[in-house]
């Protein structure tokens, strides 16, 4: 095994023979430092390999033939191992990246970039605090000059703070190092272990220890960080994101061992601090480059954190840096690097990314990756975070990150949706070289292996997890291909996964019920995809991923497994809603609500672990005493899903503007995981208290002034999907009133109305997929008068609001009737008449969705139109055929249903004998009620077609319209603002409080946002001043105000 | 006056220089200023080092026909911090260089030696 | 399942009766009425004529399938609310087809015709259809409040959404009417029945004056007669409905014809003395004093 020393013997000679060589042969130079580059690499890589598989022991270098203290020691054990093959294989990459620049400019940047690489080597490998300071000094220098790669104004001003920062940082850690010299009389980290035990030796320790934390660029005092973020080369930006940052991250690691307990928990709070408010000053940037700076320093920040709490996070330790470390490594730098190709700050050029499809799913998947998401390894690693602090009582810590993590969402998908939406600039081509596209290609796929191992070293379930998440990415892969044969892979996939996950759920009718709806929705919601021509690109993994995350909520044997499958949904969900065409903003809305649920969520199995230890927590099996907080959490974050009031307002804009064929699998199917997870929390915890109120009340309120909220906004609007969207959340309301009840009549209701909002719901959005499919308008009153063309889909639509409705004969009606029977007997008359009313107000907008577009006039343009596609259609029968059973055996699935609530649950049940439902307040038989009116509507129908037989159809505008004919369909179709009576009357119950809160909480956190960078004035002194301070308040609260 | 021993008055004229150091290195405006600033920053810094090391009536620890070969440890001062502190000199001068280039590029780009004109890159 | 033929034949001659009531009926008020104004007015049979005079009309035209069957799903509407309705407290034969559901089932069976119709009318095309109908499911909305407000309250009164276990426990006596048990759900639902019978002053959907008749304005010769057959069986069906729930049921055909007359008369007493509200008055009206009686109702069980 080659000696780690030679790392630094070949930059030096390599250093060396680049200032002998001449302008003339600067390419053979730049191969030369290429192969040096290489070298290095495979020195520290073969120590990694080496020491991972066990042929080679840890080993310490001694430096002219003394051990240490007498000399220098540099060390390579399995940490030095992993961060320099890091960098080295950062530096080889650079150089291959930066091919073209370096070609051209003079050798002196060759001897720069291996300084460089030298110095962070040195960094990581030595034992030696002056021997730190020298390199530190050295990688400064090099920085500095790296900086100047760019002669524009700003990279130099850049450099010029930069080094004026590192001036002061270097002076404070000199003479902590002196005075540590003076106390201990050797400059060995590993002998200085008793150093904060001597009198003064702490203030020591504080000043070696603060100013490698300064160097680690935490907020606030980083200014002059961000402005080299933002000035340097991209390449350059990466390597100080993805190496330097590192680098001295475990600088700190090393020192924590001399570094006094009581002060560890206070640098992870200053860690966390930065993590989190530098992702939220970063939500204002523009300026893609300083963003991603933002973005670097608030990982380093959270990294901080990490390193400085290692010993309280013990085992996990490694499990939970590494998570960290690698995803900020690839996907920050592959990110920087994409910049440098894409060569410009601007959001909005970046659409030119999309020309590349490969590079445009890498940029992607580093976004994702950066935003904590599954599969990739932030992910996995900010929940053990988040748990190990739960377990040691850490509520403020997990707040800071849940709160910097929803700034980091916010900002890096208000990016990605930009990328996604941006024109595409046809003038100014991307350029990608190979050798710009090698690295980016290189770590991205390297990122993805990560994520591989982080996943299979969790060891999740093979039928579950893995399989569905190989089937998604296969998906990834096998997207060039055309859109029907995707269409039928992935209607085949879930049909077979469905044979395959059958055996292992039979006999359990919860898993069963979901189940069926997941998997039966995703594959029927998919059927009309087969009118899509070409590839459709990007369509398919993300569904798949939406769809297989759903299937993950259904069966998870543990918290994580369910949360990894909530937030794969939610991104393959918020892809789907992104490619809708004017789906930027409601997809962005819909992302972070959804972060902002998935958190709370995050938060709530924190809190669980710490009440209820490692218990999957639909599992609880009853009482789950004082977890009224977990509850709460839980309850908010399904609620978040399921669009309660208050909450909903991301629902109408992202349904209605994702593609319309998507949108019944983003919205029947997949609101329906709020409901399993309501479900599941309110059978497993049981009734709970908050402050001492009952939480059941409030969400019984809640759900019917949801309830209420939903139906009234659906039906002043104009836009038939916003309409079905809107009544979405009105259904959400009833589900929530439903089980709020707390008995088993109320589970089984939202059980039951679960199942059928899915199959009405994906019935109608369908429907309405179909008519606009043809009819290119969403607005319905452009439309009117369809039933002449498209009578299928008018029937599916009259099936549907008759079912949404609750009328009698149809299914709807044992909704509400069981709803009768559980309000009556739960007391709750007022709330209960509430969701009635709601119900009531249903039929307005229904019958505004049934008659402005099917019935009435027919416009001009559209008297041609043909009925919708047979693949739209055929889903939606299966659909009306389901509900025409129902209609007439309700019990076929209330019997399995009532089956699945626990007994426990307070209540009376809901008896059968026969065909006649039965509590101890009513009865119906649905079987009868449809019998007679099946007899009777056939009677007189008879009747009518007797008298009448001589009917004959008459022209459109044959109306009896004082004598006079209409004008034009237009002017005599009365639909838009139908119910302007309704909105003189009760239009203030209307008032959009939610939407004024929000975008009050909004416009808020942007002017504090903005307000707070302006700290970052852009002078050097001034960030020289911000370090002093920085020291200066830390030493305070250190010391706690006393003497060290 | 038994304060008053050399090592002390290198201690406080160090620690004065990095005060005066630093104060001109924050509140000069021209660039070049706080170039020198630095310097002298360093050139404290660097007193400071020899300062703690200096023991009274010892002499530097190089060995000849004075001090003989036994005893040395007793003879001499700690030769440590005289390394560091050649060191320290060395790296001050090389960012003291680096400073002064950019010094000389910032000037070309602007025609101005004022910190407060190189300020495009905030927020 | 065995079909019971005798009672359906009860069901049927039931419903032949009340028809005929329902059409004397609405001949009678249109009577009194029109004395009431000082005019002379129809005679009594006059709605007689005018649903032979419908039934036999020659002309007929038809807008499309849905107008076609809006009249049916109307007067499906109106023979379903009869048909599980049960008339006679204590007859097996006369309570109808109770037996498929209780007291919420009828509620909802109300929407089953009004929906239909609602859907019929507007294939039509008029514009007075829309408006009329738009206007109609509005007041719906808030007329319905209160009236459950107060069915609720009697269900829980008497521990069953049965109309049958309703009617029972209201037997003995006018004292123990549940509108004199409780009255403020009696009252309110009393208030709310004017909105459901669409008597002036909530007449806003056939509103004459303004959109002559508004939903039917396209309807004639059998459909019209099919929605006169309805008004006449409907409007009898809701009184008796109004009868069970509040007015101790009836024991025989004359109590229930009585009881029923006095509750039809009611909005028709109310619809002469006041006039017209505006849809947008009418609307919050019945959340104003209906719905705080029937809260009152509500938790004086």
């Amino acid at each position: 095994m080659v000696s780690p020393v030679h790392i630094v013997s070949i930059g030096l000679i390599t250093a060396f023979l680049l200032g002998l060589g001449k302008k003339s042969q600067q390419s053979i130079l730049v191969l030369v430092l290429l192969i040096a580059t290489a070298a290095m690499t495979m020195i520290s890589g073969s120590w990694l390999i080496g020491i991972m598989t066990g042929s080679v022991q840890p080993t310490d270098v001694f430096t002219a033939g003394f051990k240490p203290p007498f000399a220098i020691n540099l060390r390579m054990t399995m940490d030095e191992a992993v961060l320099t093959t890091m960098v080295n294989l950062f530096g080889f990459l650079t150089v291959i990246y930066l091919f073209d620049v370096l070609k051209n400019a003079g050798k002196h940047l060759l001897s720069i970039i291996v300084v460089f690489l030298i110095g962070l080597n040195v960094i990581v490998m030595t034992r030696d605090l002056f021997n730190l300071f020298v390199f530190l000094e050295i990688t400064s220098i090099a920085t500095a000059g790296l900086m100047i790669m760019i002669q524009d104004s700003k990279s130099i001003s850049a450099g010029f703070k930069f080094l004026i920062a590192s001036s002061v940082i270097s002076g404070i850690l000199l003479i902590g190092i002196i005075f540590a010299y003076s106390y201990i009389g050797n400059l060995n980290i590993d002998f200085m272990s008793n150093l904060s035990l001597i009198k003064g030796g702490s203030v020591a320790v504080f000043l070696v220890l603060s100013a490698i934390i300064l160097e680690s660029k935490q907020f606030p005092a980083n200014g002059w960080a961000l402005d080299m973020y933002e000035s340097a080369h991209p390449a350059i930006g990466s390597a100080l994101s993805a190496v330097s940052a590192p680098a001295v991250l475990f600088v700190i690691y090393k020192l924590m061992p001399i570094v006094p307990e009581s002060w560890h928990s206070l640098i992870g709070l200053f860690g966390l601090i930065t993590f989190t408010f530098s992702n939220f000053l970063a939500t204002r940037q523009g300026n893609i480059r300083r963003m991603l700076g933002y973005s670097s320093i608030a990982q380093g920040g959270l990294m901080l954190t990490v390193v400085s709490m290692s010993t309280f996070f013990g085992n996990s330790f490694w499990f939970i840096i590494l998570g960290f470390l690698l995803t900020n490594f690839f996907a920050k730098a592959g990110l920087f690097w994409l910049n440098g190709m894409v060569n410009s700050d601007d959001q909005n050029k970046w659409g030119v990314l999309r020309k590349r499809p490969v590079l445009f799913f890498l940029f992607g998947a580093f976004v994702v990756a950066i935003a904590g998401l599954p599969p990739f390894p932030t992910f996995f690693a900010k929940w053990e975070m988040i748990m190990q602090l739960a377990n040691g009582n850490g509520w403020g810590w997990i707040v800071l990150i849940l709160l910097g993590s929803i700034f980091e969402i916010s900002f890096l998908f208000k990016w990605f949706g930009r990328v996604f939406h941006a024109e595409e600039e046809k003038i100014n081509d991307i350029r990608t070289p190979w050798f710009k596209q090698v690295p980016v290609l290189l770590f991205g796929a390297a990122l993805l292996a990560t994520s591989y191992y982080f996943v299979e070293y969790l060891n999740f379930d093979v039928l579950f997890v893995m399989l569905p998440l190989l089937i998604v990415t296969v998906f990834f892969a096998i997207d060039f291909l055309p859109a029907f044969v995707k269409n039928l892979l992935l209607i085949a996939s879930l049909t077979i996964y469905g044979y395959l996950i059958y055996p292992e759920i039979d006999g359990n009718v919860m898993q069963l019920v979901f189940m069926g709806v997941f998997l039966v929705g995703g594959i029927l919601t998919l059927i009309p995809g087969f009118t899509q021509k070409g590839t459709r690109a990007g369509f398919y993994p993300f569904a798949a991923m939406t769809i297989f995350g759903l299937i993950m909520l259904v069966n998870p044997a543990d918290n994580l497994t369910f949360f990894m499958g909530w937030e794969q949904m939610a991104l393959g969900s918020y892809i789907l809603i992104l490619r809708g065409k004017k789906a930027e903003r409601p997809a962005q809305q819909y992302m972070l609500f959804s972060a902002g649920g998935a958190y709370l969520m995050l938060a709530a199995f924190g809190l669980l672990l710490h009440f209820a230890g490692d218990t999957f927590f639909g599992h609880l099996n009853g009482m789950l005493p004082g977890g009224g907080v977990v509850f709460v959490l839980f309850a908010l974050a399904f609620m978040l899903k399921a669009a309660a009031i208050g909450l909903h307002i991301w629902l109408p804009g992202a349904y209605s503007e994702a593609e319309d064929d998507a949108t019944p699998l983003v919205s029947g199917v997949l609101i329906n995981s709020g409901v399993l997870g309501l479900f599941w929390i309110a059978t497993a915890f049981g009734p709970q208290q908050l402050f001492g109120y009952d939480i059941y009340q409030i969400m019984g309120w809640v759900g019917a002034i949801t309830a209420i909220g939903g139906n009234m906004l659906a039906i002043y609007e104009e836009d038939m999907k916003r309409l079905i969207a809107y009544s979405s959340v009105g259904a959400m309301g009833y589900i929530i009133f439903a089980l709020s009840m707390n008995s088993k009549l109320g589970l089984l209701i939202a059980l039951y109305y679960m199942v059928l909002h899915f199959i009405y719901k994906t019935m109608l959005f369908m429907s309405a997929a179909g008519v606009i499919y043809r009819t290119k308008t969403r607005n319905m009153y452009e439309m009117g008068g369809l039933i002449k063309s498209m009578p299928w889909s008018f029937i599916v639509v009259l099936i549907g609001i008759i079912t949404l409705a609750g009328m009698p004969p149809l299914a709807g009606f044992a909704g509400k009737w069981m709803f009768y029977n559980a309000v009556v007997m739960k007391g709750w008359y007022l709330q209960g008449t509430m969701v009635f009313f709601s119900g009531i107000v249903a039929f307005l907008y229904l019958y505004k969705l049934i008659a402005s577009v099917f019935l009435g006039q027919l416009k001009d343009n559209h008297r041609k139109l043909k009925e919708a596609p047979f693949v739209y259609l055929l889903p939606q029968f299966i659909f009306v055929i389901a509900i025409m059973v129902l209609s007439v055996f309700p019990q076929v699935l209330l019997e399995p249903l009532a089956t699945i609530i626990p007994d426990r649950i307070p209540g009376e049940a809901l008896h059968w004998d026969g065909k006649l439902a039965m509590t101890s307040f009513g009865y119906w038989n649905a079987f009868s009620v449809m019998s007679v009116v099946i007899v009777m509507f056939a009677v007189i129908f008879g009747w009518l077609v007797y008298h009448s037989r001589k009917a004959q159809k008459v022209k459109q505008f044959n109306i009896v319209f004082a004598a006079e004919r209409p004008f034009r369909p237009e002017t005599t179709h009365v639909s838009y603002n139908m119910f302007a009576g309704y909105k003189k009357a009760l239009g203030w119950l209307m008032t959009p409080l939610a939407t004024r809160f929000w975008t009050g909480v909004s416009d808020w956190s942007m002017a504090i946002a903005d307000k707070m960078r302006s700290w970052y004035t852009g002078n050097g002194q001034t960030y020289a001043m911000h370090l002093l301070l920085y020291a200066f308040v830390l030493y305070l609260l250190i010391s706690g105000g006393k003497i060290l | 006056m038994e304060y008053l021993t050399l090592q002390n008055i290198g201690l406080v004229t160090g620690f004065l220089l990095i005060l005066i150091g630093l104060y001109g290195a924050l509140t000069q405006k021209n660039i070049l200023r706080i170039i020198v600033a630095f310097t002298i920053f360093d050139a404290g810094l660097n007193l400071v080092i020899v300062a703690l090391s200096y023991i009274k009536g010892r002499v530097a620890p190089i060995i000849d026909q004075t001090t003989g070969i036994t005893n040395l440890s007793e003879k001499f001062v700690d030769p440590v911090p005289q390394a560091l502190v050649l060191t320290s000199i060395v790296i001050g001068v090389g960012v003291t260089g680096v400073m002064l280039t950019f010094a000389l590029r910032m000037f070309k780009t602007r025609q101005s030696l004022d910190i407060n004109d190189f300020k495009e890159t905030k927020w | 399942m065995s079909i019971d033929w005798i009672k359906l034949l009860f069901t049927l001659l039931g419903l032949f009766i009340v028809l005929n009531y329902g059409l004397l009926q609405y001949g009678m008020i249109r009577r009194i009425t029109a004395r009431i104004g000082k005019r002379i007015g129809m005679p009594v049979y006059q709605p007689y004529i005018d649903l032979i005079k419908n039934y036999s009309m020659r002309s007929q035209i038809t807008h499309g399938v849905m107008f076609y069957l809006g009249p049916v799903f109307r007067l499906a509407g109106g023979v379903g609310i009869f048909m599980f309705m049960p008339l006679i407290y204590g007859s097996y034969y006369w309570s109808n087809y109770s037996f498929s559901g209780d007291v919420i089932l009828i509620m909802y069976f109300m929407f089953f015709g009004m929906l239909g119709m609602a859907l019929g009318a507007s294939e039509g095309g008029h514009p007075y259809s829309f408006i009329g109908i738009s206007r109609g499911l509005s007041q719906f909305t808030t007329v319905e409040v209160p009236f459950t407000l107060a069915v609720i309250a009697v269900a829980v009164q008497h521990h069953s959404f049965s109309l049958t276990e309703i009617v029972a426990g209201q037997q003995g006596g006018i004292m123990h009417w549940n509108i004199m048990t409780n009255p403020f759900a009696g009252i309110a639902a009393m208030l709310a029945f004017l909105g459901m019978m669409m008597a002036s002053p909530f007449n806003v959907v056939q509103a004459p004056q303004e959109i002559p008749i508004g939903p039917p304005t396209e309807y004639h010769g059998t459909y019209l007669g099919l929605l006169q057959t309805n008004r006449a069986i409907l409007y009898v069906s809701e009184s008796i409905l109004m009868v069970n729930l509040f007015f101790g049921g009836a024991t025989n055909w004359i109590e229930l014809i009585v009881k029923s007359f006095l509750v039809f008369f009611w909005p028709v007493f109310v619809g002469l003395v006041f006039p017209r509200f505006r849809i947008d008055q009418s609307i919050p009206w019945f959340l104003k004093l209906p719905l705080i009686l029937g809260i009152i109702g509500i938790f004086m069980v």
